[in-house]
Protein backbone atom coordinates (compact mmCIF):
# COMPACT_ATOMS: atom_id res chain seq x y z
CA UNK A 1 0.00 0.00 0.00
CA UNK A 2 2.82 2.33 0.83
CA UNK A 3 4.36 1.69 -2.55
CA UNK A 4 1.06 2.44 -4.21
CA UNK A 5 0.68 5.77 -2.43
CA UNK A 6 4.21 6.82 -3.22
CA UNK A 7 3.61 5.96 -6.82
CA UNK A 8 0.46 8.04 -6.87
CA UNK A 9 2.16 10.98 -5.30
CA UNK A 10 4.98 10.83 -7.79
CA UNK A 11 2.55 10.52 -10.65
CA UNK A 12 0.53 13.45 -9.40
CA UNK A 13 3.59 15.58 -9.23
CA UNK A 14 4.74 14.63 -12.70
CA UNK A 15 1.34 15.11 -14.24
CA UNK A 16 0.44 18.36 -12.58
CA UNK A 17 3.26 20.24 -14.23
CA UNK A 18 2.74 19.35 -17.85
CA UNK A 19 -0.92 18.50 -18.07
CA UNK A 20 -2.74 20.40 -15.36
CA UNK A 21 -4.27 22.78 -17.87
CA UNK A 22 -5.83 19.93 -19.80
CA UNK A 23 -9.15 18.45 -18.88
CA UNK A 24 -7.92 14.91 -19.00
CA UNK A 25 -4.93 15.82 -16.94
CA UNK A 26 -7.38 17.25 -14.44
CA UNK A 27 -9.44 14.08 -14.64
CA UNK A 28 -6.42 12.00 -13.81
CA UNK A 29 -5.47 14.31 -10.99
CA UNK A 30 -8.92 14.02 -9.54
CA UNK A 31 -8.62 10.26 -9.71
CA UNK A 32 -5.34 10.37 -7.92
CA UNK A 33 -6.76 12.57 -5.16
CA UNK A 34 -9.76 10.31 -4.88
CA UNK A 35 -7.53 7.29 -4.54
CA UNK A 36 -5.44 9.01 -1.91
CA UNK A 37 -8.50 9.99 0.08
CA UNK A 38 -9.88 6.47 -0.18
CA UNK A 39 -6.67 5.10 1.25
CA UNK A 40 -6.64 7.67 4.02
CA UNK A 41 -10.13 6.73 5.03
CA UNK A 42 -9.50 3.02 5.04
CA UNK A 43 -6.11 3.30 6.70
CA UNK A 44 -6.33 4.80 10.19
CA UNK A 45 -3.40 7.20 10.49
CA UNK A 46 -0.51 5.26 9.10
CA UNK A 47 2.63 6.75 10.52
CA UNK A 48 4.68 7.02 7.41
CA UNK A 49 1.86 7.68 4.99
CA UNK A 50 3.22 9.86 2.27
CA UNK A 51 0.98 12.60 0.98
CA UNK A 52 0.90 14.68 -2.14
CA UNK A 53 3.36 17.13 -0.59
CA UNK A 54 6.07 14.52 -0.28
CA UNK A 55 8.77 15.48 -2.74
CA UNK A 56 8.97 12.95 -5.54
CA UNK A 57 12.14 11.01 -5.16
CA UNK A 58 12.59 9.93 -8.71
CA UNK A 59 10.30 10.54 -11.63
CA UNK A 60 11.86 7.73 -13.56
CA UNK A 61 10.29 5.27 -11.17
CA UNK A 62 6.75 5.99 -12.39
CA UNK A 63 5.35 2.83 -13.85
CA UNK A 64 2.60 4.06 -16.17
CA UNK A 65 1.09 0.64 -16.58
CA UNK A 66 0.68 0.17 -12.86
CA UNK A 67 -0.42 3.75 -12.49
CA UNK A 68 -3.19 3.28 -15.03
CA UNK A 69 -4.50 0.17 -13.39
CA UNK A 70 -4.39 1.76 -10.00
CA UNK A 71 -5.96 5.07 -10.89
CA UNK A 72 -8.79 4.37 -13.19
CA UNK A 73 -10.91 2.18 -11.02
CA UNK A 74 -13.73 4.22 -12.50
CA UNK A 75 -14.52 7.17 -14.70
CA UNK A 76 -16.80 9.91 -13.43
CA UNK A 77 -20.11 10.38 -15.19
CA UNK A 78 -18.73 13.51 -16.83
CA UNK A 79 -15.73 11.66 -18.20
CA UNK A 80 -17.92 8.81 -19.34
CA UNK A 81 -20.15 11.28 -21.20
CA UNK A 82 -17.20 13.01 -22.76
CA UNK A 83 -15.77 9.74 -24.03
CA UNK A 84 -19.19 8.60 -25.25
CA UNK A 85 -19.76 11.85 -27.12
CA UNK A 86 -16.45 11.58 -28.92
CA UNK A 87 -17.00 7.96 -29.92
CA UNK A 88 -20.58 8.63 -30.99
CA UNK A 89 -19.70 11.73 -33.00
CA UNK A 90 -17.01 9.74 -34.78
CA UNK A 91 -19.33 6.81 -35.43
CA UNK A 92 -21.90 9.23 -36.86
CA UNK A 93 -19.13 10.56 -39.08
CA UNK A 94 -18.82 7.08 -40.57
CA UNK A 95 -22.56 6.54 -40.95
CA UNK A 96 -25.36 9.05 -40.35
CA UNK A 97 -28.75 8.54 -38.73
CA UNK A 98 -31.69 7.38 -40.84
CA UNK A 99 -33.62 10.50 -41.88
CA UNK A 100 -36.90 9.38 -40.31
CA UNK A 101 -37.74 11.24 -37.11
CA UNK A 102 -40.74 9.01 -36.39
CA UNK A 103 -38.48 5.97 -36.44
CA UNK A 104 -35.86 7.65 -34.25
CA UNK A 105 -38.51 8.84 -31.81
CA UNK A 106 -40.03 5.37 -31.58
CA UNK A 107 -36.67 3.74 -30.88
CA UNK A 108 -35.92 6.37 -28.22
CA UNK A 109 -39.26 5.78 -26.48
CA UNK A 110 -38.77 2.00 -26.37
CA UNK A 111 -35.08 2.25 -25.48
CA UNK A 112 -35.56 4.80 -22.73
CA UNK A 113 -38.24 2.62 -21.11
CA UNK A 114 -35.98 -0.44 -21.19
CA UNK A 115 -33.07 1.63 -19.86
CA UNK A 116 -35.21 2.72 -16.92
CA UNK A 117 -35.04 -0.88 -15.71
CA UNK A 118 -31.25 -0.81 -15.73
CA UNK A 119 -30.70 1.02 -12.45
CA UNK A 120 -28.55 3.77 -14.03
CA UNK A 121 -31.02 6.63 -13.82
CA UNK A 122 -28.27 9.24 -13.84
CA UNK A 123 -27.53 8.55 -17.50
CA UNK A 124 -29.14 10.53 -20.30
CA UNK A 125 -29.97 7.75 -22.74
CA UNK A 126 -30.05 8.43 -26.48
CA UNK A 127 -30.85 5.97 -29.21
CA UNK A 128 -30.32 6.15 -32.94
CA UNK A 129 -30.86 4.05 -36.04
CA UNK A 130 -27.84 4.21 -38.36
CA UNK A 131 -28.33 4.43 -42.10
CA UNK A 132 -26.47 1.29 -43.17
CA UNK A 133 -27.59 -2.15 -44.29
CA UNK A 134 -24.87 -3.75 -42.14
CA UNK A 135 -26.40 -5.80 -39.34
CA UNK A 136 -25.02 -4.50 -36.07
CA UNK A 137 -25.62 -2.49 -32.93
CA UNK A 138 -23.27 -0.36 -30.88
CA UNK A 139 -23.09 1.09 -27.40
CA UNK A 140 -20.84 3.95 -26.36
CA UNK A 141 -20.17 5.02 -22.77
CA UNK A 142 -22.51 7.64 -21.37
CA UNK A 143 -25.64 6.01 -22.78
CA UNK A 144 -25.35 6.36 -26.57
CA UNK A 145 -26.98 3.36 -28.26
CA UNK A 146 -27.04 2.62 -31.98
CA UNK A 147 -28.86 0.04 -34.05
CA UNK A 148 -28.26 -0.26 -37.78
CA UNK A 149 -31.08 -0.16 -40.29
CA UNK A 150 -29.95 -3.62 -41.42
CA UNK A 151 -30.51 -5.05 -37.95
CA UNK A 152 -33.75 -3.13 -37.52
CA UNK A 153 -35.07 -4.77 -40.69
CA UNK A 154 -34.60 -8.20 -39.08
CA UNK A 155 -36.93 -7.30 -36.22
CA UNK A 156 -40.54 -8.49 -36.10
CA UNK A 157 -41.94 -6.77 -33.03
CA UNK A 158 -41.25 -4.30 -30.22
CA UNK A 159 -40.09 -7.03 -27.83
CA UNK A 160 -37.28 -7.92 -30.23
CA UNK A 161 -36.25 -4.26 -30.43
CA UNK A 162 -36.36 -4.09 -26.63
CA UNK A 163 -34.13 -7.17 -26.43
CA UNK A 164 -31.54 -5.76 -28.83
CA UNK A 165 -31.52 -2.39 -27.04
CA UNK A 166 -31.37 -4.21 -23.70
CA UNK A 167 -28.15 -5.94 -24.81
CA UNK A 168 -26.57 -2.61 -25.73
CA UNK A 169 -27.83 -0.91 -22.55
CA UNK A 170 -26.17 -3.73 -20.61
CA UNK A 171 -22.84 -2.87 -22.26
CA UNK A 172 -23.20 0.65 -20.88
CA UNK A 173 -24.30 -0.37 -17.38
CA UNK A 174 -21.55 -3.01 -17.33
CA UNK A 175 -19.09 -0.32 -18.53
CA UNK A 176 -17.63 -2.83 -20.94
CA UNK A 177 -16.12 -0.32 -23.35
CA UNK A 178 -14.71 1.74 -20.50
CA UNK A 179 -12.99 -1.40 -19.27
CA UNK A 180 -11.68 -2.01 -22.76
CA UNK A 181 -10.26 1.52 -22.81
CA UNK A 182 -8.75 1.02 -19.41
CA UNK A 183 -7.13 -2.20 -20.54
CA UNK A 184 -5.78 -1.20 -23.89
CA UNK A 185 -5.48 2.51 -24.57
CA UNK A 186 -4.91 4.02 -21.21
CA UNK A 187 -1.19 3.56 -21.08
CA UNK A 188 -0.71 5.45 -24.30
CA UNK A 189 -3.06 8.20 -23.21
CA UNK A 190 -1.25 8.60 -19.94
CA UNK A 191 1.98 8.94 -21.82
CA UNK A 192 0.40 11.63 -23.95
CA UNK A 193 -0.96 13.39 -20.90
CA UNK A 194 2.39 13.40 -19.19
CA UNK A 195 4.25 14.65 -22.22
CA UNK A 196 1.47 17.10 -23.06
CA UNK A 197 1.64 16.39 -26.76
CA UNK A 198 -2.07 16.79 -27.19
CA UNK A 199 -3.34 20.27 -27.94
CA UNK A 200 -6.68 20.22 -26.18
CA UNK A 201 -9.04 18.00 -24.25
CA UNK A 202 -10.86 16.81 -27.39
CA UNK A 203 -7.53 15.60 -28.65
CA UNK A 204 -6.89 13.93 -25.31
CA UNK A 205 -10.11 12.00 -25.44
CA UNK A 206 -9.47 11.10 -29.07
CA UNK A 207 -6.06 9.81 -28.10
CA UNK A 208 -7.72 7.72 -25.45
CA UNK A 209 -10.21 6.10 -27.81
CA UNK A 210 -7.90 5.68 -30.80
CA UNK A 211 -8.60 6.45 -34.45
CA UNK A 212 -12.12 7.54 -35.38
CA UNK A 213 -14.66 5.09 -34.05
CA UNK A 214 -12.38 2.08 -34.26
CA UNK A 215 -13.19 1.14 -30.67
CA UNK A 216 -16.61 0.14 -32.04
CA UNK A 217 -14.85 -2.36 -34.30
CA UNK A 218 -12.93 -3.88 -31.44
CA UNK A 219 -13.97 -7.19 -29.98
CA UNK A 220 -15.03 -7.20 -26.36
CA UNK A 221 -14.23 -10.21 -24.23
CA UNK A 222 -16.77 -12.89 -25.13
CA UNK A 223 -17.79 -13.02 -21.48
CA UNK A 224 -18.84 -9.38 -21.82
CA UNK A 225 -21.06 -10.26 -24.77
CA UNK A 226 -22.62 -13.21 -22.96
CA UNK A 227 -23.16 -11.02 -19.90
CA UNK A 228 -24.85 -8.37 -22.06
CA UNK A 229 -27.13 -11.06 -23.49
CA UNK A 230 -28.18 -12.23 -20.03
CA UNK A 231 -28.58 -8.77 -18.57
CA UNK A 232 -30.24 -7.33 -21.68
CA UNK A 233 -32.79 -10.11 -21.78
CA UNK A 234 -33.66 -9.41 -18.15
CA UNK A 235 -33.91 -5.63 -18.75
CA UNK A 236 -36.42 -6.24 -21.58
CA UNK A 237 -38.39 -8.68 -19.42
CA UNK A 238 -38.43 -6.20 -16.52
CA UNK A 239 -39.77 -3.57 -18.89
CA UNK A 240 -42.79 -5.80 -19.47
CA UNK A 241 -41.77 -7.23 -22.84
CA UNK A 242 -41.78 -10.85 -23.89
CA UNK A 243 -38.32 -12.00 -22.76
CA UNK A 244 -37.75 -14.03 -25.93
CA UNK A 245 -37.15 -11.00 -28.13
CA UNK A 246 -33.35 -11.06 -28.02
CA UNK A 247 -33.11 -14.86 -28.49
CA UNK A 248 -35.48 -14.60 -31.47
CA UNK A 249 -33.24 -12.00 -33.10
CA UNK A 250 -30.20 -14.21 -32.45
CA UNK A 251 -32.07 -17.06 -34.15
CA UNK A 252 -32.78 -14.90 -37.19
CA UNK A 253 -29.11 -13.92 -37.35
CA UNK A 254 -28.02 -17.56 -36.93
CA UNK A 255 -30.19 -18.45 -39.90
CA UNK A 256 -28.36 -16.02 -42.20
CA UNK A 257 -25.68 -17.58 -44.40
CA UNK A 258 -22.11 -17.16 -43.14
CA UNK A 259 -21.12 -15.33 -46.31
CA UNK A 260 -23.70 -12.57 -45.85
CA UNK A 261 -21.67 -9.37 -46.12
CA UNK A 262 -24.08 -7.54 -43.82
CA UNK A 263 -22.74 -9.56 -40.88
CA UNK A 264 -18.99 -9.40 -41.58
CA UNK A 265 -18.25 -6.70 -39.00
CA UNK A 266 -20.74 -8.17 -36.53
CA UNK A 267 -18.93 -11.51 -36.51
CA UNK A 268 -15.57 -9.82 -36.18
CA UNK A 269 -16.70 -8.25 -32.93
CA UNK A 270 -19.23 -10.73 -31.52
CA UNK A 271 -19.31 -14.46 -30.87
CA UNK A 272 -21.41 -16.34 -33.40
CA UNK A 273 -25.15 -16.30 -32.57
CA UNK A 274 -25.09 -20.09 -32.19
CA UNK A 275 -22.57 -19.72 -29.36
CA UNK A 276 -24.57 -16.88 -27.83
CA UNK A 277 -27.77 -18.92 -27.92
CA UNK A 278 -26.02 -21.87 -26.28
CA UNK A 279 -24.52 -19.70 -23.51
CA UNK A 280 -27.82 -17.93 -22.93
CA UNK A 281 -29.63 -21.28 -22.81
CA UNK A 282 -27.36 -22.44 -20.00
CA UNK A 283 -28.13 -19.32 -17.99
CA UNK A 284 -31.87 -19.13 -18.66
CA UNK A 285 -32.97 -22.78 -18.63
CA UNK A 286 -36.48 -22.66 -17.10
CA UNK A 287 -35.96 -19.46 -15.11
CA UNK A 288 -38.12 -17.27 -17.33
CA UNK A 289 -40.89 -19.80 -17.95
CA UNK A 290 -43.31 -17.88 -15.73
CA UNK A 291 -42.57 -14.46 -17.22
CA UNK A 292 -45.33 -13.21 -19.46
CA UNK A 293 -44.61 -10.09 -21.45
CA UNK A 294 -45.87 -8.32 -24.52
CA UNK A 295 -44.49 -8.70 -28.06
CA UNK A 296 -46.34 -5.69 -29.49
CA UNK A 297 -46.05 -6.62 -33.16
CA UNK A 298 -48.87 -4.18 -34.00
CA UNK A 299 -47.16 -1.13 -32.56
CA UNK A 300 -43.77 -2.01 -34.05
CA UNK A 301 -42.61 0.78 -36.38
CA UNK A 302 -41.85 -0.68 -39.81
CA UNK A 303 -39.36 0.88 -42.17
CA UNK A 304 -39.20 0.63 -45.92
CA UNK B 1 -50.25 -0.40 -46.78
CA UNK B 2 -48.49 -1.98 -43.88
CA UNK B 3 -50.01 -5.37 -44.53
CA UNK B 4 -48.60 -5.47 -48.06
CA UNK B 5 -45.19 -4.26 -46.99
CA UNK B 6 -44.62 -6.85 -44.31
CA UNK B 7 -44.71 -10.01 -46.44
CA UNK B 8 -42.73 -8.29 -49.17
CA UNK B 9 -39.97 -7.35 -46.77
CA UNK B 10 -39.96 -10.83 -45.31
CA UNK B 11 -39.58 -12.33 -48.78
CA UNK B 12 -36.75 -10.06 -49.87
CA UNK B 13 -34.74 -10.48 -46.69
CA UNK B 14 -35.68 -14.13 -46.37
CA UNK B 15 -36.49 -13.59 -42.71
CA UNK B 16 -38.69 -16.37 -41.51
CA UNK B 17 -41.85 -15.17 -39.86
CA UNK B 18 -42.38 -15.79 -36.18
CA UNK B 19 -44.94 -18.51 -36.67
CA UNK B 20 -43.93 -20.53 -39.72
CA UNK B 21 -40.25 -21.28 -40.02
CA UNK B 22 -39.78 -24.65 -41.69
CA UNK B 23 -36.09 -23.96 -41.41
CA UNK B 24 -33.19 -26.25 -40.55
CA UNK B 25 -31.77 -26.14 -37.05
CA UNK B 26 -29.36 -27.90 -34.71
CA UNK B 27 -29.92 -28.89 -31.09
CA UNK B 28 -27.39 -27.11 -28.83
CA UNK B 29 -27.70 -29.27 -25.69
CA UNK B 30 -29.21 -32.60 -24.69
CA UNK B 31 -32.88 -31.78 -24.47
CA UNK B 32 -36.43 -33.05 -24.28
CA UNK B 33 -39.19 -32.67 -26.82
CA UNK B 34 -42.46 -31.88 -25.07
CA UNK B 35 -45.95 -32.53 -26.40
CA UNK B 36 -46.89 -28.93 -25.52
CA UNK B 37 -44.83 -25.70 -25.17
CA UNK B 38 -44.39 -26.24 -21.43
CA UNK B 39 -41.86 -28.03 -19.25
CA UNK B 40 -44.72 -29.65 -17.37
CA UNK B 41 -46.11 -31.27 -20.52
CA UNK B 42 -45.55 -34.90 -21.48
CA UNK B 43 -42.09 -35.67 -22.83
CA UNK B 44 -42.43 -36.88 -26.40
CA UNK B 45 -38.78 -37.70 -27.00
CA UNK B 46 -35.21 -36.98 -25.98
CA UNK B 47 -32.93 -35.26 -28.48
CA UNK B 48 -29.13 -35.22 -28.18
CA UNK B 49 -26.85 -32.25 -28.63
CA UNK B 50 -25.95 -31.92 -32.28
CA UNK B 51 -29.16 -33.47 -33.62
CA UNK B 52 -30.51 -31.86 -36.78
CA UNK B 53 -34.11 -30.69 -36.56
CA UNK B 54 -36.62 -28.98 -38.76
CA UNK B 55 -38.11 -25.90 -37.14
CA UNK B 56 -41.85 -25.77 -37.80
CA UNK B 57 -43.15 -22.97 -35.59
CA UNK B 58 -42.29 -20.61 -32.77
CA UNK B 59 -44.33 -19.67 -29.73
CA UNK B 60 -42.84 -17.53 -26.97
CA UNK B 61 -39.79 -19.32 -25.63
CA UNK B 62 -40.56 -22.51 -27.51
CA UNK B 63 -39.98 -23.96 -30.96
CA UNK B 64 -42.02 -26.72 -32.50
CA UNK B 65 -39.54 -29.02 -34.25
CA UNK B 66 -39.38 -32.28 -36.11
CA UNK B 67 -36.47 -34.46 -34.99
CA UNK B 68 -36.25 -37.77 -36.79
CA UNK B 69 -39.68 -39.34 -36.47
CA UNK B 70 -40.70 -37.23 -33.48
CA UNK B 71 -42.38 -33.87 -33.44
CA UNK B 72 -42.69 -31.73 -30.34
CA UNK B 73 -41.78 -28.52 -28.53
CA UNK B 74 -38.25 -27.66 -27.48
CA UNK B 75 -36.87 -24.62 -25.65
CA UNK B 76 -36.02 -21.76 -28.04
CA UNK B 77 -32.55 -21.42 -26.55
CA UNK B 78 -31.75 -25.13 -26.97
CA UNK B 79 -31.73 -24.89 -30.77
CA UNK B 80 -29.94 -22.73 -33.25
CA UNK B 81 -31.64 -21.93 -36.53
CA UNK B 82 -29.69 -22.16 -39.76
CA UNK B 83 -27.63 -24.73 -41.59
CA UNK B 84 -24.42 -24.07 -39.68
CA UNK B 85 -24.71 -26.84 -37.13
CA UNK B 86 -22.96 -26.75 -33.76
CA UNK B 87 -19.78 -25.19 -35.07
CA UNK B 88 -20.67 -21.56 -34.51
CA UNK B 89 -18.40 -19.52 -36.74
CA UNK B 90 -16.39 -22.64 -37.52
CA UNK B 91 -16.51 -25.26 -40.23
CA UNK B 92 -20.23 -25.84 -40.01
CA UNK B 93 -21.05 -22.40 -41.30
CA UNK B 94 -18.84 -22.66 -44.32
CA UNK B 95 -20.92 -25.64 -45.31
CA UNK B 96 -24.04 -23.67 -44.54
CA UNK B 97 -22.92 -20.79 -46.69
CA UNK B 98 -22.09 -23.08 -49.57
CA UNK B 99 -25.47 -24.75 -49.49
CA UNK B 100 -27.29 -21.41 -49.31
CA UNK B 101 -25.37 -19.63 -52.00
CA UNK B 102 -27.69 -20.94 -54.69
CA UNK B 103 -30.71 -19.38 -53.00
CA UNK B 104 -31.57 -16.51 -55.36
CA UNK B 105 -33.45 -14.45 -52.77
CA UNK B 106 -30.29 -14.32 -50.66
CA UNK B 107 -28.22 -13.06 -53.53
CA UNK B 108 -30.70 -10.25 -54.14
CA UNK B 109 -30.64 -9.32 -50.48
CA UNK B 110 -26.87 -9.16 -50.24
CA UNK B 111 -25.94 -7.51 -53.53
CA UNK B 112 -25.13 -3.81 -53.72
CA UNK B 113 -25.54 -3.00 -50.05
CA UNK B 114 -23.81 -0.20 -48.29
CA UNK B 115 -21.87 -1.94 -45.56
CA UNK B 116 -19.88 -0.72 -42.60
CA UNK B 117 -16.44 -2.15 -41.96
CA UNK B 118 -13.65 -1.49 -39.53
CA UNK B 119 -11.80 0.70 -42.05
CA UNK B 120 -14.87 2.97 -42.30
CA UNK B 121 -14.87 3.25 -38.52
CA UNK B 122 -11.16 3.92 -38.27
CA UNK B 123 -11.30 6.70 -40.85
CA UNK B 124 -14.41 8.30 -39.35
CA UNK B 125 -14.30 12.02 -38.64
CA UNK B 126 -16.29 13.60 -35.83
CA UNK B 127 -19.70 14.80 -37.07
CA UNK B 128 -20.98 17.43 -34.65
CA UNK B 129 -24.21 18.10 -36.58
CA UNK B 130 -25.23 14.48 -36.57
CA UNK B 131 -24.41 14.14 -32.87
CA UNK B 132 -26.51 17.23 -32.11
CA UNK B 133 -29.32 15.66 -34.10
CA UNK B 134 -29.11 12.53 -32.01
CA UNK B 135 -29.08 14.53 -28.77
CA UNK B 136 -32.16 16.43 -29.92
CA UNK B 137 -34.05 13.23 -30.73
CA UNK B 138 -33.73 11.92 -27.18
CA UNK B 139 -36.87 11.60 -25.07
CA UNK B 140 -37.51 12.09 -21.36
CA UNK B 141 -38.12 9.28 -18.90
CA UNK B 142 -41.68 10.59 -18.45
CA UNK B 143 -42.35 10.41 -22.20
CA UNK B 144 -41.05 6.84 -22.30
CA UNK B 145 -43.17 5.81 -19.31
CA UNK B 146 -46.22 7.30 -20.93
CA UNK B 147 -45.50 5.47 -24.18
CA UNK B 148 -45.17 2.17 -22.31
CA UNK B 149 -48.44 2.78 -20.48
CA UNK B 150 -50.25 3.39 -23.78
CA UNK B 151 -49.82 -0.24 -24.77
CA UNK B 152 -50.20 -1.67 -21.29
CA UNK B 153 -46.51 -2.50 -20.94
CA UNK B 154 -45.90 -2.75 -17.20
CA UNK B 155 -42.59 -3.11 -15.38
CA UNK B 156 -42.27 -6.41 -13.53
CA UNK B 157 -39.73 -7.90 -11.16
CA UNK B 158 -37.40 -10.37 -12.84
CA UNK B 159 -34.40 -11.81 -11.04
CA UNK B 160 -30.92 -11.53 -12.51
CA UNK B 161 -29.73 -14.55 -14.45
CA UNK B 162 -26.76 -16.38 -12.95
CA UNK B 163 -23.53 -16.61 -14.85
CA UNK B 164 -23.37 -20.24 -15.99
CA UNK B 165 -20.83 -22.46 -14.28
CA UNK B 166 -18.17 -23.61 -14.75
CA UNK B 167 -16.36 -20.37 -15.45
CA UNK B 168 -14.72 -20.45 -18.83
CA UNK B 169 -12.19 -17.78 -18.06
CA UNK B 170 -11.04 -15.53 -15.28
CA UNK B 171 -11.38 -12.30 -17.21
CA UNK B 172 -12.36 -9.04 -15.56
CA UNK B 173 -15.75 -8.88 -17.30
CA UNK B 174 -17.70 -10.53 -14.50
CA UNK B 175 -20.85 -9.21 -12.92
CA UNK B 176 -20.50 -5.71 -11.65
Amino acid sequence: MKIKLTLLAVALASLSGAAAALDLGKMLEDHIKEELNKDRQTQPAPEAAPDAATPPQSKQKVDLRQLGQTLLTGYSLEEENRIGQQISGNLLGAVPLVRDDNLQNYVNLVGNWVAQQSGRQEITWRFGVLDTEAINAFAAPGGYIFVTKGLYRLLNNEAELAGVLGHEIAHVTGKHHLKLLKQSSLIGALGQAASSKAKDSDQMVQNLIGNGAEIMARRLDKDAEHEADRVGMVFAARAGYDPWGLPSVLQDMAALPAGDKRTSLLYKTHPHPADRLAALGEAVDGRLDAVRGKELADRFYRIR
Amino acid sequence: MKTTLIPAAALVLCVASATAWAAPGTVLRNEKLYSQPSASARVAANVPKGARVEILAKQGGWLRVKAGNSTGWIRLLSVRAGAGGLGGAGVGDVVGAATRRSDPSRVVAVAGLRGLNDEDLKRAQFNADELARMEALGVTAAQARSFARQSGVVAVKVAELPKPQPEQSSSPWGNN
